[in-house]
């Protein structure tokens, strides 16, 4: 390697209560390169590069910056050493102004003392049409898309003359339209010598992008590859340690007869543009039949689910006919008893009770089958919780553990578990397998066959395109909250799936510009 | 097997059960200490177990409520008003229903039983209002609890004194008052007999647990508190719950507003209950409540109450002059911050090497800490106490500082 790194990770390790994150890792990152970070949820490629930006400070191991050892004790270190991040989840106050976030905590003053706005916002509108992002400066963050929302991030990197830009997954909530545009500016920051850390686990977006790629696996770098040399079949192999095991949930299934009907579904969005978050939307689900939901974010997959659940905020309307019987669901309790069960898309915030241990957490919707005498019986409640456990082999030292304690895939099929409790007719799964490892999806595809094969009618929605053509029967297509789309099992493929959801109208986009 | 499983068992029994081994043990620690330094525990161990424990009551009725509304991941801050505006009420129930003499004046001497229960009665159906009141401004208007139930603590008060001022007015010939008397000597022993109330809280702390530990509504009531929006969608009726949370909470500081009254035979709404929603809370949250929700246990509240009691009786009792009541805020206060501060560093417990006086703010915390330390000292036993006290804790603070500074292998890099 004639190069000097830049940065020279040495030796790092990352150690949490019971979990080794980190292991040992060595890695030379080049001047001006764009390295890809890839590996499976839980590989540790986060957790390296929160340390890289001085997010986590405690860790084992050396880091030197341009030959200098150096240990940063917040990101504001970092940032001084040219080190930004732009994280998954982005780090913005929405509450304030694009200019005020891109300045923020190194707001530009008058001599007097007080706040210079103008120049703020003169100098925010600068970097951001370099970005091609052509937003008012001054308009609030949280009225911002997020593909928008990201380059004010980029911006503020750029405004602190960042040399080393770190980006966690950065596609995973943008349009196509914004993914290219955002691929343009990787284009443009490299022209000006900025290196990139990319992490990303598609592989399309990989091989367009990086000069090298570095595969993380259980916390360890089990190679770096250069990109010229590889193929994505290599890398995933890489990732995963195996070939990627197809799963078997082809071989057709048994569809029965109608289980839940949709007519004419409307749901209004009230102060917004579009007015409506779902646009006549019409379908059947058939008994033992699993009907995909594609589309990109915002398309109205999760709204769908909650009308069907009577989880949303506002009343659609429209008729939902369950099991031959017309319903209108005000609350979810109602939709329980119905015989309606919703697996939400964020477990941690929608679905888990952190507190409460794995046994509770699976018997909390249907404690009056634990019932003796009115009162709550230990010895009910345990047997109903380790039925689950066994049935759909939840990996849990035992039912009092903390839920905790779980990896996501198995607090996902205690959250599966609490709703099977409620014997349900239809199954709404919001992507399922977010956050959850390639060995634990393949085990959740599994398990949906199975039940599908049962008799349940089960909805799934999913941002991976894969997953759905492995799983469904037949893939609606939703696109700005209208039905763009039906296919069945034979005829989908990712490219008609993705022209059916962005399937713009023009009136839309004229007004969204 | 068996013999692990039941092993595995008592050892979840004693993590679930660790805070309140640690507060038994803490009150066991300070009645000894108080034991060795003042004389009144040795001379008279029964009478001060029976007014410990009476005091313990009276507090650990809405006590229960303020764990209650607490675990359900809500506050309630009006307890102390409603301790008052129900004193009222119970007061002027009985005023009305009790027999006139000649000059046309209420006889409360003799009430009997009917006029107990109608007053009570009475009371918490009033309990039962607030309570709604609270339930229907935070769920269906959509107020934050604290704002809901700070408006009643702000106002339950004030309405308690006109009330009491117009029920005087109309049914005595004596005129406006701001007090209520009932003479009646049964209803007084509700409040002043010890075990009466100690039964009253016993009964409803047993309730409290079954409805907290052995039924449905109760583990909702855990699982809003730890997730509000995953309880919804698990098909749990939030609003249903947050209505009877907040009763309880009311109606019982309404139970406790009556044995308050009835211990001193009068309702005096301008100081009755007067900031004792904080000692609720304190004793919940000292008894291992999250203010978070979704965690305690009532054995712990009860157990916090006790330790409150104790702390402040035994304070009472070695400082021997001023008045117990001065000192008991300064003592919630302190309890409260220890409780707290301590449940967060057992849980932050990664040994991250946390700093307590960092830069500007630690060097003036140290001040305050001392300036605080040596007050305190100083009023208690001297001036030379205090003096003494505010140095060693300048020299402590600075020796941490120090150390943290040593500690630091890498300086501060400033940009």
């Amino acid at each position: 390697m004639a190069e000097s790194p830049l940065i020279a990770i040495q030796q790092v390790s990352k150690r949490y209560p019971g979990v080794l994150a980190l292991s040992d890792i060595t890695l030379d990152i080049l001047p001006g390169e764009l390295l890809a970070i890839v590996g499976e949820n839980g590989a540790g490629k986060s957790t390296l590069m929160k340390i890289l930006a001085g997010v986590i400070t405690d860790y084992e191991g050396q880091i030197t910056l341009r030959g200098n050892t150096v240990r940063f004790a917040s990101t504001r270190e970092a940032e001084n050493l040219g080190i930004s991040i732009i994280h998954q989840e982005l780090n913005l106050v929405e509450q304030l102004s694009a200019s005020a976030n891109i300045f923020l905590g190194r707001e530009l003053r008058r001599p007097s003392g007080f706040l210079d706005q103008q120049a703020m916002d003169r100098r925010a509108g600068k970097l951001l049409a370099e970005l091609e992002c052509h937003i008012d400066p001054s308009e609030l963050v949280r009225r911002l898309r997020v593909g928008d929302q990201q380059l004010i991030e980029i911006a503020k990197a750029l405004s602190l003359e960042t040399g080393i830009l770190i980006m966690d997954e950065p596609t995973s909530a943008l349009t196509e339209s914004e993914v290219a545009r955002l691929f343009r500016v990787i284009q443009r920051l490299r022209e000006r010598g900025v290196t990139i850390l990319y992490i990303s686990h598609k592989m399309d977006e990989v091989f367009r992008l990086a000069d090298r790629i570095a595969v993380l696996r259980d916390g360890r770098l089990v190679e770096v590859l250069a990109r010229r040399e590889t193929d994505a079949r290599k890398v995933t192999h890489l990732m995963v340690g195996r070939e990627l095991a197809e799963t078997d949930v082809s071989s057709p299934r048994s569809v029965g007869d109608v289980v839940l009907e949709v007519d004419r579904l409307w749901l209004s969005w009230p102060r917004h543009a579009r007015g409506w978050r779902l646009e006549d939307i019409s379908f059947a689900l058939r008994r033992g039949e699993i009907l995909g939901i594609a589309g990109l974010m915002g398309a109205g997959r999760t709204e769908l689910l909650e009308c069907l659940f009577g989880a949303s905020d506002e009343v659609p309307s429209g008729r939902i006919v369950l099991d031959g019987q017309e319903v209108t669901f005000s609350h979810p309790a109602e939709a329980r008893e119905a015989g309606v069960a919703l697996v939400t898309e964020d477990r941690k915030r929608l679905g888990l009770f952190a507190e409460m241990t794995v046994g509770q957490n699976i018997t909390l919707c249907t404690l009056e089958q634990s019932l003796r005498g009115g009162l709550l019986s230990r010895g009910l409640e345990q047997q109903h919780a380790e039925g689950i456990v066994s049935r759909l082999g939840v990996k849990t030292a035992c039912v009092e553990a903390p839920i905790t304690s779980l990896s996501g895939g198995n607090q996902q099929k205690t959250i599966i578990g609490r709703w099977l409790l409620t014997q349900p007719k239809v199954l709404l799964l919001d992507d399922p397998t977010r956050g959850v490892d390639v060995g634990a999806k393949a085990e959740l595809y599994r398990l949906m066959d199975q039940l599908c094969r049962q008799g349940l009618g089960i909805i799934v929605t999913s941002s991976e395109l894969p997953e759905l053509l492995t799983l469904c029967d037949r893939i609606l297509v939703l696109c700005e909250g209208r039905q763009t789309g039906e296919f069945s099992r034979r005829d989908a493929t990712e490219q008609r799936i993705m022209e059916a959801a962005t399937m713009r109208r023009v009136s839309a986009s004229a007004c969204a510009v | 097997m068996v013999e692990r499983e039941s092993n595995g068992l008592a050892r979840r029994w004693a993590r679930l059960h660790s805070n309140e081994f640690g507060l038994l043990l803490t009150i066991l620690v300070v009645v000894a200490l108080t034991a060795l330094f003042s004389s009144a525990y040795r001379d008279k161990p029964l009478q001060n177990l029976q007014e410990i424990l009476r005091q313990t009551s009276l507090l650990g009725v809405f006590a229960l409520g303020a764990a209650i509304v607490i675990i359900s991941g809500g506050i309630d801050l009006s307890s102390g008003s409603v301790i008052a505006f129900s004193g009222a009420i119970c007061a002027s129930i009985m005023l009305a229903l009790a027999p006139v003499d000649e000059a046309g004046n209420p006889m409360t001497q003799n009430l009997g039983a009917g006029i107990y229960t109608a007053a009570i009665a009475g009371t918490l159906a009033v309990g039962f209002l607030i309570g709604t009141l609270h339930a229907w401004l935070i769920t269906a208007v959509g107020l934050p609890p604290f704002v809901a139930t700070l408006a009643s603590l702000v106002g339950l008060r004030s309405l308690a004194r006109v009330f009491v001022q117009e029920v005087t007015a109309s049914l005595t010939t004596t005129g406006k008052t701001t007090q209520i008397y009932i003479y009646d000597e049964n209803f007084s022993k509700l409040g002043t007999t010890w075990w009466i109330p100690l039964c009253i809280f016993c009964g409803l702390s047993f309730l409290a647990w079954l409805l907290m530990s052995r039924t449905v509504v109760g583990r909702h009531l855990y699982a809003m508190g730890g997730n509000e929006a995953a309880a919804r969608l698990s098909g749990i009726r939030t609003d249903h719950l947050k209505w009877l949370a907040y009763c309880l909470g009311a109606m019982t500081a309404s139970i406790a507003g009556i044995l308050y009254t009835a211990e001193v035979g009068t309702s005096y709404p301008q100081v009755q209950g007067l900031g004792y929603e904080l000692n609720a809370i304190a004793a919940a949250v000292v008894g291992g409540c999250s203010l978070q929700g979704g965690v305690g246990l009532i054995s712990g509240t009860m157990l916090g109450v006790l330790f409150l009691r104790v702390v402040i009786d035994s304070v009472a009792k070695i400082i021997k002059f001023g008045s117990a009541d001065d000192y008991e805020g300064i003592i919630v206060g302190f309890l409260v911050v220890l409780a707290v501060a301590f449940n967060e560093l057992r849980q932050a417990r990664s040994g991250t090497g946390k700093q307590f006086f960092p830069g500007a703010l630690g060097i003036v915390a140290i001040g305050v800490l001392a300036l605080l330390s040596g007050t305190l000292a100083t009023i208690t036993v001297g001036k030379q106490a205090g003096m003494v006290v505010f140095g060693v804790l300048i020299v402590l603070g600075a020796a941490s500082r120090f150390r943290q500074r040593v500690s630091r292998q890498h300086p501060p890099q400033t940009g």
